[in-house]
């Protein structure tokens, strides 16, 4: 009688997970709790809903930390930041060097409208300036990094970020960001697009592959494939071909 | 608890000679007892009641001072159970739910309170224990005992047998008397929906007391003193020296108000001077004040007193003093995860960017409805209000690019070359190099607002190797509109 009772609960399980899981869905939760993002280590736990695929969380930064994207425009790495952005419970901004940025797609990943503070700005000199002030106050700041700010001036900001308890996120326009700024980068491999064919249907779901290197990875470096489908969270499928941690043998 | 008598209590204790308390009207609204027992009733004239006991002392009702002293008793309770309501000078009512558990019992928690009352009062006050504000007050009218206390264990059992003019509003215990009802029981079994029918909200107000149900005691907060008062020893003439001691006493007044999860929008700034004379000027702001606004404030106040016409601070500063005078807070709600120091912060670190970027560099987007991704974002500058949506997000806009939406947009639309093969898309060019297209979404034919000389377009998504694009045609040309990043 007992050992019905236990399986029966086992298989009850499931189901329930699977409501948690939608009920935690960030869109919905956040509206609900003014931004308040589930954390990160809940959902990297959260049961798949349906496939074989493992849900895994976006790797994460702790604050005072620096991440770096670096990749052509097209591959998806100002989703993939904002995305990042959306972890944040308090107030986010986003420096618009080129004065392309539309908040639409923020608010698609769950950034509230009004904890979104987009400061446009295309001067070499005030960029680091605005972006210095940013940090100061504000949680976690998405920087697009116009060409030719010195590298000094990127290390400041690091700097300044890590005093401050401040998460930045850069994305150079052009080039790289000076060595050792960054303990996360995030490079773009490859995209990929699914939902459109010849002529018919939408766009819907990206996949893509990013490189994620740096301190918070360990020292390893490892290709991850993502799933984005454009309304919740980015969904990390598979974590492909890590390399090994180079350590010094013998 | 229920001090009937609290009106005749000037200034002292209870007076053991016959004692009435006369409104405005001039109406007898409290008796102290022996004015009772020589036959003075609530609600006579004072002629009358001066014919009826002509020994009888009268005295002027003064609420203000009635409350004043009633604080010490309000005080005296609060020492023993958090959150009560004063509803009136000499009327108390007290959560007990909790204090029973804490202190063992009813009776146990009766004791204590008359004990500690007894102490500050000397008496004269009657307690009634029910579950709802309006049964307590009823059971300290019929209290009994030394000291009256009256413990009621069902509201709804006791208030059936009281009568209906318990209910006290009198054109409604009138006509429920005209129409056989006379006491609160024979009320509370009349079905609820036939009464609210009848006498709308005010017979639902007598149908819920009347049955039992009562609300929820309302606690007073307890008041924070906010006030931030400096006095100096000797006076200081340097005002140099104020400015320092202003900032610091701006940052205790921020702090202290962080704590509450308040900011100020307006606040006092009070000098005395050496030979006592106080000028006081209030500041106000839109915006919450924070510690450096609020010390540059007190700066410029002091130096207008001291500097400016009229008869300054005489023999130098002896007290500064800073109340925040409206705590009204519009928006000053926390929500969960917030944080008010954070917040603080926040503001002064956009308030420090605008000034480098400039006032249009800093911005705040709200949704509206729109078929572009550009027409759906309404821009407005940070520190203003969010203008009110031109067009309605909710409304469907039927031609509209489907989500997802591309996050990098465009001001003007680029010009982006596409290889075509009969009406197909076959490579697009990216800066120098050309990339196939994988596949594609489109045309959707777009009709423009040709009244306004647009011309109609087709939109297209392209989907390279290299990302996805959203593309328009307008005659033969190819722009790029969004790419979706």
């Amino acid at each position: 009688m007992k050992e019905v009772a236990s399986r029966e609960s086992q298989v009850a399980s499931p189901e329930r997970g699977t409501l948690i899981a939608h009920g935690l869905s960030r869109t919905a939760l956040g509206s609900q709790l003014n931004g308040l993002a589930p954390l990160p280590a809940l959902r990297a736990g959260l049961p798949q809903e349906g496939g074989a695929k493992t849900r895994d969380s976006l790797p994460t930064l702790l604050p005072g930390q620096v991440a770096s994207l670096v990749g052509p425009p097209g591959y998806g790495l100002t989703r993939l930041g904002l995305a990042m952005l959306a972890e944040h419970s308090g107030p986010v901004a986003y420096v618009d060097v080129r004065g392309w940025f539309n908040p639409l797609a923020a608010w698609e990943v769950g950034i509230d409208p009004d904890r979104l503070h987009v400061v446009k700005c295309d001067d070499i000199l005030r960029w680091s300036r605005a972006a210095a002030a940013l940090l100061e106050g504000v949680e976690a700041v998405f920087a697009e990094v116009p060409g030719g700010v010195r590298d000094a001036a990127i290390r400041k900001l690091g700097a300044l970020a890590r005093a401050r308890r401040a998460v930045l996120y850069l994305r150079p326009l052009r080039g790289s960001l000076p060595a050792g700024v960054a303990q996360l980068s995030l490079e773009s491999q490859a995209v990929s697009w699914d939902g459109a064919d010849r002529g018919h249907g939408s766009i819907a779901v990206r996949r893509s592959v990013v490189t994620a290197s740096g301190k918070s990875m360990r020292g390893t470096t490892r290709t991850i494939e993502m799933e984005d489908d454009g309304t919740d969270a980015v969904l990390v499928v598979s974590r492909v071909g890590a390399a090994q941690p180079r350590v010094a043998t013998g | 608890m229920w001090f009937p008598e609290w009106a005749l209590r000037s200034p002292g204790s209870l007076p053991a000679e016959p004692r009435q308390a006369i409104d405005d009207g001039g109406r007898v609204v409290a008796v102290s007892p022996a004015a009772f027992a020589a036959g003075i009733r609530l609600g006579m004239r004072r002629g009358e009641a001066e014919a009826v006991c002509p020994n009888v002392e009268t005295i002027e009702r003064d609420p203000g001072a009635e409350m004043i002293a009633f604080e010490s008793v309000a005080a005296a309770v609060e020492t023993l159970i958090p959150r009560i309501e004063v509803t009136v000078p000499g009327l108390l009512f007290v959560p007990v739910s909790g204090a029973v558990a804490y202190y063992g019992g009813e009776a146990p928690l009766v004791d204590r309170v008359v004990k500690e009352i007894d102490d500050a009062t000397g008496g004269g006050f009657r307690i009634g224990l029910a579950s709802g504000p309006f049964a307590a007050k009823h059971a300290a009218a019929l209290a009994t005992g030394e000291p009256p206390v009256l413990i009621v264990e069902d509201d709804a059992d006791f208030l059936a047998s009281l009568d209906i003019g318990a209910l006290g509003t009198e054109e409604l215990v009138a006509t429920f008397r005209w129409l056989g009802i006379t006491t609160l029981g024979e009320l509370a079994r009349l079905p609820r929906g036939a009464i609210t029918s009848r006498f709308g909200a005010i017979g639902l107000t007598a149908h819920r007391l009347a049955s039992g149900p009562d609300r929820e005691v309302v606690a007073r907060t307890i008041p924070v003193d906010l006030t931030i008062e400096e006095r100096f020893e000797p006076p200081l003439a340097d005002m140099e020296q104020v400015g320092f001691i202003a900032r610091a006493m701006a940052s205790r007044l921020v702090e202290g108000l962080a704590a509450v999860g308040a900011a100020p929008y307006r606040v006092t700034v009070e000098a005395e001077a050496a030979d006592g004379s106080i000028r006081s000027r209030t500041w106000s702001s839109a915006d919450p004040l924070d510690d450096g606004a609020i010390a540059d404030r007190m700066r410029w106040q002091l130096r207008a007193w001291v500097e400016g016409p009229g008869v300054g601070v005489r023999g130098g500063l002896a007290a500064l003093r800073i109340e925040p005078a409206d705590l009204s807070g519009g928006g000053r709600q926390l929500s969960l995860g917030e944080n008010a120091r954070r917040d603080i912060a926040t503001q002064r670190a956009l308030a420090a960017t605008q000034a480098i970027v400039g006032i249009d560099g800093l911005l705040n987007a709200q949704p509206q409805g729109g078929r572009d991704p550009a027409d759906r974002v309404s821009w407005h500058r940070w520190g203003e209000d969010a203008p009110a949506p031109q067009r309605d997000p909710a409304a469907p806009w039927i031609g509209g690019v489907p989500s997802p939406s591309p996050v990098l947009v465009p001001p003007e639309p680029q010009r982006f070359t596409i290889e075509w093969d009969t009406g197909m898309p076959v490579r697009a060019r990216l800066g120098s190099r050309w990339v196939p297209v994988l596949s594609w979404a489109g045309p959707w034919r777009r009709l423009g607002r040709w009244w306004q000389g647009e011309e109609s377009a087709d939109r297209w998504q392209i989907v390279t190797s290299a990302g996805a694009f959203l593309c328009e045609v307008r005659d033969g040309e190819t722009w790029l509109i969004g790419i979706y990043d």
